[in-house]
């Protein structure tokens, strides 16, 4: 068995710098809602360096606590003493599973090994678009293919108005998300991924979904994947629509897309072709607080992540006056439209949903006008 | 019934907790001391800090008040275990009445919140804290809190107007006026003001506001000699017949620090000062700022920039209010905030580089000069017992330091735990005895932050 504490043990050092300043309370998405120093990642450092000074011993307590963390990385980037809690965390994670503290996602990574989605889903819609040859393949991962379905049959619908030549693959869970909460992801998984692709012979490959994105891109597992590799945002930044809309449009910048990939640039580009009344929310890109979602929050703390995307979307609206939010992540989306209440008037959209929207909107009229 | 379930029953599951996990965080502030309370409270209302104090009061358990824990000298900290108070949730801005130049909030509010909901009306809360970012209006009043704007707009102390306080004995007073003067019996908000949780939980604060200057303009001179800048300092505070809004220095060890660790670009010298004229008009700020330039000019400086615009202007301040966190990249520290009389700061701000040779420790300097408030970094290895003493001797060194220069131990950080073993260094027996005096009557069980200010030695 390897080392107790193997992992953190690297992080000692950045355990030790951090100054305790407290800088992180004003951005933690997590601590705006419970006001607790525990939530947030200054607190967790300490709570670690105790772990690793032998102060205190690991608990099934503190493994729960430690789930407590989006890993939205607005601390690390608001970091005066160059931390990054959420990689130390991580870290700790992984410790306290290989310690034995289950801390409820091992059911996750089962369910992901024995059915390649997340959810444990048996069966998924066949969105078609399954071509031999093609320069592109659209991955949409497992949120847009079991629970935002509509989201991804626009996106699909605007890819064919655009005359995109893709195709789509039997594709599995990417799996990465194991990687955030103690686990690994699947290599197996990453296997048939990665054959999938090469199968079809592509020279892209297009992603709704930054959080896979990341995965292609970093884990060592798709180290063998050489091919290039897109966000759906990089890859449309370069189009023209035919359409626009007159309503004042605003833009929630995803964790995975934003602080974890540095993609700010093209969703806005995009969203500036389409939606002259665009106006940005007063916490955005780098500093743009999370939606609630990430890290495994939304599996570990359902109601508080609920609670924080329910947070973030009033404070938009109040800041904004929007009539249309968009984003570019499922996550992100599932959570908002969960915690949007009935009576708020703002819609919420993935941005190639929300053209694609704007597409068949426009037949519509046409058709009428005929 | 056990009083941790009198306590739930009072504000709720939700809003206490004795999970070790929630503890531990609570077991630091931003200071080396580390002491872990017994349980942890967010209470919402004054009325549940009331019935929780009344009963602590009867059964002798310690009571911890918190805000957003920046605090630098182990102000918040269960010496004796007990209950921490955090206020965090009473966040509430309850009245801002410009009519009458006040601001009326609850305890949690972040300092710089207040400002942004302030600053609609064109109106500031001065007091500017390094921590504005996340520190509360009800913990910049009980440590007293200053900042960077010190020398001519004061600190949190000349603001308070009015408190609404829960005293040790449960019962809820409430002091001051909602007027600009007030005369009216002993001056309890400014007595509060500083007193650092000991006497009280703070859970209203009605605060004085001011109008946003309109203009300011920043200048940065750099020096290669640490004396040069000392008596630019002085000179400027002295004999230019004007209040600078700001008057910072930073010496060659943070400037580097910040340089390295940061995308701010800093120039290399021995010590930099950064200063601000405010007003409102352009001429009257344009007047002030030549003036001080002069002086400035005259003290051989390498190099002399001025910034009008507000993103250059900001990128400075930005870089000075890092300063302490950047420092601790190097390693652990312990900041100090020794003050002189504005005459003596070239003799602080030498005699801190001496201190730091003879014991061979890492100190970054930087602080409000013009106010005679520095911040002495000292940068030691917290797991080396060898570095762990020396860190010890230069801290009494500096202390001795400052007092010997006719100054303080601390301008505003606090006396906490960190520097009451220092108390007798600086006040006399009787002043000390006058204090012990004024928290016995307000809190005849010590239950009201135990351990603190060197009151119960």
């Amino acid at each position: 068995m390897s080392e107790p504490l193997e992992l953190s043990k690297k992080y000692q050092h950045m355990v030790t710098q951090c100054s305790r300043c407290g800088f992180c309370r004003a951005v933690c998405p997590i601590f705006d809602i419970t006001k607790n120093w525990a939530t947030n990642a200054g607190g967790k450092m300490v709570l670690i360096k105790e772990i690793l000074d032998g102060k205190i011993e690991p608990s099934e307590g503190i493994a729960k606590s430690l789930l407590c963390c989006t890993t939205c990385m607005n601390c690390t980037t608001n970091c005066p003493s160059g931390v990054d809690p959420p990689e130390v965390i991580r870290a700790t994670r992984k410790d306290m599973v290989n310690l034995g503290y289950d801390n409820m996602f091992k059911a996750m990574s089962d369910v992901i090994a024995k059915t390649g989605n997340i959810y444990g889903e048996k069966e998924k819609y066949d969105w078609g678009h399954k071509h031999e040859r093609a320069p592109y393949v659209l991955f949409v991962g497992c949120v847009g293919t079991y629970r935002e379905e509509e989201s991804v049959e626009e996106t699909i619908n605007l890819l064919d108005i655009l005359g995109v030549k893709f195709t789509m693959i039997d594709e599995v869970c990417c799996s990465g998300v194991l990687e955030d909460v103690g686990y690994q992801a699947h290599k197996n998984l990453a296997k048939h991924n990665i054959d999938e692709f090469h199968r079809t012979g592509v020279k892209a490959i297009i992603t709704t979904c930054p959080y896979c994105y990341r995965v292609f891109k970093n884990h060592p597992f798709y180290n063998g994947l050489n091919l290039e590799l897109q966000h759906i945002t990089q890859f449309l930044a370069k189009h023209d629509f035919k359409v626009k809309t007159d309503k004042k449009v605003t833009y929630h910048d995803p964790c995975d897309l934003g602080r974890h990939a540095g993609i700010y640039e093209e969703p806005r580009q995009i969203i500036r072709k389409i939606a002259p009344n665009f106006v940005e929310p007063e916490r955005t890109r780098e500093n743009a607080m999370c939606c609630g979602a990430g890290g495994g929050f939304r599996g570990s703390s359902p109601k508080e992540s609920i609670t924080i995307a329910r947070t973030r979307l009033r404070k938009i609206m109040e800041e904004t006056g929007a009539e249309i939010l968009l984003t570019e992540c499922p996550s992100c989306l599932h959570n908002f439209r969960n915690a949007k209440l009935r009576r708020w008037n703002i819609e919420i959209y993935n941005i190639t949903e929300f053209i694609g929207k704007l597409y068949k909107e426009m037949d519509v009229r046409k058709n009428v006008a005929a | 019934m056990n009083t941790m379930h009198e306590f739930i029953d009072i504000v709720g599951e939700d809003n206490f907790s004795d999970k070790i996990e929630d503890l531990i965080p609570y077991s630091y502030d931003a200071s080396i001391n580390v002491y872990r309370p017994d349980a942890l409270i967010w209470p919402e209302t004054a009325d549940q800090i009331s019935q929780i104090v009344t009963i602590a009061n009867q059964k002798g358990i310690p009571i911890i008040p918190r805000g957003a824990g920046t605090s630098l000298s182990g102000g918040v900290l269960a010496i004796e275990g007990g209950i921490v108070i955090d206020v965090s949730k009473m966040d509430t801005i309850i009245e801002i009445k410009i009519a009458d130049r006040y601001a009326t909030v609850q305890p949690g509010v972040i300092c710089d919140n207040l400002n942004k909901e302030l600053s609609k009306h064109k109106f500031i809360f001065p007091p500017d804290p390094a921590s504005s970012s996340v520190a509360t209006i009800g913990g910049n009043v009980a440590t007293n809190a200053g900042g960077i704007k010190g020398a001519k707009y004061g600190t949190t102390r000349d603001y308070v107007l009015g408190l609404e306080v829960v005293i040790p004995t449960g019962e809820i007073m409430r002091t001051g006026a909602y007027t600009m003067k007030c005369v009216s019996g002993y001056d309890l908000p400014k007595l509060f003001a500083g007193s650092e949780g000991t006497l009280g939980i703070i859970t209203e604060v009605t605060l004085k506001i001011n109008p946003i200057p309109l203009h300011a303009m920043t200048a940065m001179a750099t020096f290669g000699r640490l004396e040069d800048a000392g008596h630019a300092i002085s000179e400027t505070m002295t004999k230019s017949n004007l209040i600078p809004s700001v008057m910072e220095i930073l010496d060659k060890v943070t400037l580097t620090s910040i340089r390295e660790n940061t995308p701010i670009e800093l120039p290399e010298c021995e010590a930099m000062i950064l200063t601000e004229t405010d007003g409102y008009t352009w001429h009257e700020v344009e007047a002030q700022m030549m003036v001080i330039l002069e002086i400035l000019k005259k003290n051989n400086p390498l190099a002399i920039k001025t910034a009008k615009e507000e993103k250059e202007r900001m990128e400075l301040w930005e870089a000075r209010k890092t300063a302490y966190a950047t420092l601790s990249r190097i390693s652990t520290g312990v900041l100090d905030d020794v003050t002189v009389p504005i005459s003596k700061i070239t003799d602080l701000l030498t005699g801190i580089q001496e201190i730091s040779q003879r014991h061979g420790l890492i100190i970054g300097t930087y602080g409000h000069a013009g106010d005679g408030n520095l911040h002495p970094q000292i940068l030691y290895d917290s797991y080396n017992p060898e570095q762990v003493k020396k860190m010890e001797m230069v801290e009494s060194d500096l202390f001795h330091l400052a007092v010997s220069l006719n100054g303080t131990l601390t301008g505003e950080h606090g006396i906490g735990l960190s520097k009451a073993d220092y108390m007798g260094l600086e006040h006399d027996k009787v002043e000390i005895e006058v204090m012990k005096k004024i928290k016995k009557a307000l809190d005849p069980n010590n239950i009201m932050n135990p351990g603190k200010m060197a009151l119960h030695l």
